[in-house]
């Protein structure tokens, strides 16, 4: 007979801290831990005189005297206080050395001090980005933030159409980012054909082709159908073999198994079993945004000419993702996340740091986004924000690798989206200011 | 109508002097040097690479969906190519450790099966060479493990730390700067074309010649498709993302499949015959896969043109702007000896 306790435990390991005030303090942690090193930073530097910076091997000393004052007692964080601690002097010591014989040491040091204090007042944003128990939530950044960037590239609405809406709006300046969205890189990992019909997975580079086909198609060659719904009625509708007619060697074959899920995330839907033909509700609003066009025929039928343009369907698909954002896929939640979050912490960073400043570095290791990020998806995923389901963040170190080494990969159009929600924190802040 | 006109009195004209003219100035020179030196034709290569040209070719290699296995800028599972980018990246030696490549993608012990192929096949395909290490004991299990390092040949990496590696001469460090990217490899594997062009083995077998002549094909119908003028009422001019002096409206009715199909045979077997003479040309057989590797084509238009309210938009590119003037070039003086 075993004497050993049995374990009462019924959910998986780490599930249970998953409540607000369990999450906020793991996300304050490394923060919490960064601060003070540059703070302290800053006074050694602002108390050394200048000449003595010349000489590299102070540093050096200062740094070990300052590792030597590490009494932390959990071992992760003592251990990324003291690469958080060599990185910040390397990046010193590597700018005098660059820099030394063009400028004057007391300008190097008053940079090195400049930098250092918009470093701690980034810090100091996102350790206050929201509160222990989320009173005046309007107030906090973290809400402000998440609703900015949700109106523009995930908005809510009681239906399709205000969502679709809302999302066309936006889309001149940031299509490019409402399309990334649906873009996880983890895409390998969907299954195109889940045996659970509501759940929404991300795009694919071969859904984004059979997409552009769709798109093509209608455009370029496309049948016209009775209207199921409106007698004297006419709709584009294109042949769904024709869609799959340049794929060989079986490449498209689970998508094309899938076309009645995938064109129901379209908006369109499978006539008479080999058409593909818009919805009823969709029709109404490509209508409305000038993508069908009324053509009254000889016969008096009234036939609707399509006219999409590249962003005719991928907003569909989005405005549909978010709707019905309770469904969406593990790899699209993640994803989905990972970018509100990603965008949340540059925007600070670039409202708080100047283009040149040497810590910039730091801030975009990948060694630093993997401490704060994971914790700000899943702060991001609670019912008051984005309103996802947030266990299904993954928490594997391997996981969040991989998905983290896309952030590099930006593009342009989210470049000119950082710098818009830096300019919002700025507007934010000047109206609390204000107000106070 | 009148540019079809024009294309059947003019193409035959001289030999077809618009397509020697467009093709060897224009798609030769850049894309398939005469050279049987692969590092002085991946140079060439290289220095014609510009935003623009980089684009188009990029998102038509992209969309070449039928390359399952022999994409070279997109993944069926994984877009590797990215990720050799960034591995090569992160040194600035141009070496890359394979224990180092699979850590990507998961447990580099164990590395994945496609993982394991596809970086093979990519290495075959890009002409990188391969050089193995022995370690007797390594630091996980104390146990004898050979590494296997992937670098480029000594003269390419003789042009790539030219072009690409930014030396900190006060720090003394060496780096590998953000220009080198995807399309490095690009140009690896149209040198490697180039060079082999006689070894249809090499280049990858007839699908490859069907597909880069279907690729440079379009390219030159795009810069012979004429503009349209729109309506002044036409929605397309309130359109916000429309800007009418980067962009012009190319008619649809040229996009037809029964257009194009009559259009596009013609001038893909030109494209072949042209770059690799008459042993290409003997490839372009009108089989099925060579159908649809044709067809697709069609589809490839929208990414490099865009859709706005059912109006196929061509932003005019310098390739589309070069070629175009020597159509137009010759179509003056033709009518000017006409006269």
């Amino acid at each position: 007979m075993s004497y050993k306790r049995k374990s009462m435990r019924t959910t998986k390991s780490g599930r249970k801290r998953e409540k607000w005030t369990d999450l906020l303090p793991r996300y304050l942690t490394f923060i919490s831990h960064m601060r003070p090193i540059l703070r302290e930073t800053r006074r050694i530097i602002t108390n050394l005189d200048a000449d003595l910076l010349m000489d590299i091997e102070i540093l050096d000393t200062i740094r070990q005297e300052e590792e030597k004052r590490n009494i932390r007692k959990v071992r992760a964080l003592s251990e990324f206080s003291a690469m958080y601690r060599s990185n910040v002097f390397e990046i010193i010591k590597d700018f005098i050395v660059k820099y030394r014989k063009n400028i004057q040491m007391i300008d190097i040091k008053d940079y090195i001090i400049e930098f250092l204090k918009e470093s701690v007042d980034a810090l100091n944003i996102l350790s206050h980005i929201t509160n222990p128990d989320e009173t005046n939530l309007e107030k906090t950044y973290l809400y402000r933030l998440v609703k900015f960037i949700e109106e523009i590239l995930f908005p809510r609405g009681i239906n399709m159409k205000i969502i679709y809406k809302k999302l066309l709006e936006h889309s001149i300046n940031f299509y490019e980012c409402q399309r990334h969205l649906l873009q996880p890189h983890t895409f390998y990992r969907e299954k195109i054909n889940n045996p659970d019909f509501f759940e929404i997975p991300g795009i694919s580079p071969v859904v984004y082709q059979i997409i552009n086909n769709i798109l093509s198609l209608y455009n370029l060659d496309p049948n016209f159908g009775e209207f199921p719904e409106k007698k004297n009625h006419e709709i584009p509708m294109i042949l769904t073999n024709d869609v799959f007619l340049p794929y060989i060697d079986s490449i498209a074959n689970a998508e094309e198994e899938a076309i009645e899920k995938i064109a129901e995330r379209l908006g369109l839907r499978i006539i008479d079993g080999i058409f593909l033909a818009p919805q009823e509700s969709f029709i109404e609003i490509l209508l409305e945004n000038n993508y069908l066009r009324k053509n009254k025929q000889a016969d008096k039928n009234i036939r609707l000419i399509p006219q999409f343009s590249n962003e005719t369907l991928i907003l569909y698909y989005l405005a549909f993702a978010s709707q019905r954002r309770g469904f969406l896929s593990k790899e699209m939640i993640n994803w989905i996340s990972m970018n509100f979050a990603f965008l949340i912490y540059m925007g600070i960073l670039k409202w708080k740091l100047s283009d040149e400043n040497i810590f910039y570095a730091i801030f975009k290791d990948l060694q630093t986004n993997e401490k704060i990020l994971p914790y700000l998806m899943k702060l991001i995923c609670f019912p008051n924000y984005l309103g996802l389901d947030k266990m299904k963040i993954r928490d594997s170190p391997q996981y969040r690798k991989e998905i983290f080494n896309f952030i590099g990969s930006q593009i342009d159009n989210l470049k000119d989206f950082i710098n818009e929600i830096a300019i919002f924190c700025e507007k934010f802040e000047n109206k609390k200011y204000i107000k106070s | 109508m009148q540019r079809l006109n024009n294309m059947k009195i003019h193409f035959p004209k001289n030999n077809g002097e618009i397509f020697i003219k467009s093709i060897n100035d224009k798609i030769k020179n850049s894309f398939f040097p005469n050279t049987k030196n692969f590092a002085e034709s991946f140079e060439q290569i290289l220095k014609s690479r510009t935003h623009e040209q980089d684009f188009i070719i990029n998102e038509l290699l992209n969309g070449f969906v039928t390359s399952k296995s022999k994409a070279i800028a997109s993944g069926n599972k994984v877009p590797v190519i990215d990720r050799m980018v960034e591995a090569f990246s992160k040194r600035n030696d141009f070496h890359i450790v394979d224990h180092q490549f699979f850590a990507m993608f998961g447990n580099p012990n164990k590395p994945r099966s496609y993982v394991k192929k596809q970086l093979e096949e990519l290495i075959k395909m890009f002409g990188l060479i391969s050089k193995e290490l022995t370690v007797e004991k390594d630091l996980r299990r104390s146990e004898k493990k050979v590494y296997t390092f992937y670098t480029f040949t000594d003269e390419i990496i003789k042009i790539l730390e030219k072009k690409y590696i930014i030396i900190d001469s006060e720090l003394g460090q060496a780096r590998v700067s953000e220009a080198f990217d995807r399309n490095v490899f690009i140009c690896m594997f149209l040198a490697n074309i180039a060079t082999n062009q006689d070894d249809i083995e090499k280049i990858g077998g007839p699908f490859t010649i069907n597909g880069i002549s279907s690729i440079f094909a379009l390219i030159l119908l795009l810069s012979f498709m004429p503009k349209i003028s729109v309506n002044e009422t036409n929605p397309i001019l309130k359109d916000p993302s429309f800007n009418e002096n980067t962009m012009s409206v190319i008619p649809k009715s040229w996009m037809m499949k029964q257009v194009l199909e009559f259009l596009f045979e013609p001038i893909i077997k030109i494209v072949a015959y042209r770059i690799g003479g008459g042993l290409w040309l003997s490839k372009i057989i009108d089989s099925d896969v060579n159908k649809r590797i044709h067809s697709q084509i069609r589809m490839l238009l929208k990414d490099v043109c865009r859709w706005h309210l059912g109006q196929l938009v061509r932003v005019e590119i310098p390739i589309f702007v070069e070629i175009a003037n020597i159509f137009t070039e010759i179509l003056i003086t033709g009518n000017a000896s006409k006269e």
